[in-house]
């Protein structure tokens, strides 16, 4: 399994997701200005920011050359993981249904959460049980999950609510304690907590590693 | 304190101003989240 993790200018935990990534497979950095995924099986749209995010979090990188080609890749079943900026990023393309709104504290917060695993048939997820807890860093200001409720009720009736907030933990207020969602194929996931922070015990947790492993389960080709 | 709003202006020269509704929907808002108002 061979990951590419996009650079775009002001990301700035495409390193973590690179080393994550490399724990289980291959993986290399994709330049923003790029439209080659260099033969990539799995995609990581990284968190930090991108282009300053002056205009809203994610809408200048969704038109980005290399984002062409993670939107194709992605509609054709290719494996994509958008963390943070990079969950901005794919509910912009229109990847990922939904949006991302300033957390109700209008505050930076950053803070580990507990997170329970909802779906666990997604390409990101399938080394998951439904019902595992995951202990994962979140930072953000924009991490407000939110879509009109008949959007909120297919995603539920889908299966496609990927992970939730565990109960007394949704701090930036997300509509029904969502913390990630997928595509109705299961192949793009997208959340705010930061997997790629929580892959060695020595930082706390590994937990977030289970994403990485998903990814690397899944056959290649 | 009542009926405070905080918004965005985005100030464009362009010359061809039937492409502004389209600029909107594709980028300079996310109609999802944002309304817009498109003034001459």
């Amino acid at each position: 399994m061979k990951f590419g993790v996009v650079r775009f200018p002001g990301s700035c935990d495409d390193v973590d997701a690179l080393l994550a990534a490399s724990r289980v497979g291959e993986a290399e950095l994709l330049w923003h200005a790029d439209r080659d995924l260099r033969g990539a099986d799995a995609v990581i749209v990284p968190g930090g920011f991108s282009y300053g995010d002056y205009l809203r979090a994610g809408a200048i990188a969704r038109l980005s050359p290399v984002m062409e080609e993670v939107e194709r890749f992605g509609r054709h079943g290719g494996l994509v993981l958008g963390i943070c900026n990079g969950f901005q990023v794919l509910c912009e393309a229109g990847l990922l249904s939904g949006a991302l709104l300033p957390n109700t504290s209008l505050r930076f917060t950053c803070r580990q959460v507990e997170l329970e695993v909802v779906n666990a048939s997604t390409a990101w997820t399938g080394a998951c049980a439904v019902g595992d807890r995951l202990s994962i860093p979140a930072k953000h200001t924009t991490g407000r999950y939110w879509a009109p409720d008949p959007v909120l009720d297919e995603l539920e009736a889908n299966n496609q609510v990927v992970l939730r907030y565990a109960a007394g933990e949704n701090f930036n207020g997300s509509a029904r304690d969502i913390a990630g969602v997928c595509n109705a194929a299961g192949n793009v996931v997208g959340l705010m907590p930061h997997p790629e922070h929580a892959v060695d015990p020595l930082t706390g947790s590994a937990d977030g590693l289970q994403l990485f492993l998903s990814a690397a389960r899944v056959p290649v080709g | 304190v009542a009926n405070v709003h905080v918004g965005r202006l985005v100030e464009l020269d362009v010359p061809d101003a039937a492409r502004v509704p389209e600029m909107c929907e594709k980028l300079l808002a996310n109609p999802l989240i944002e309304d817009y108002e498109i003034v001459a």
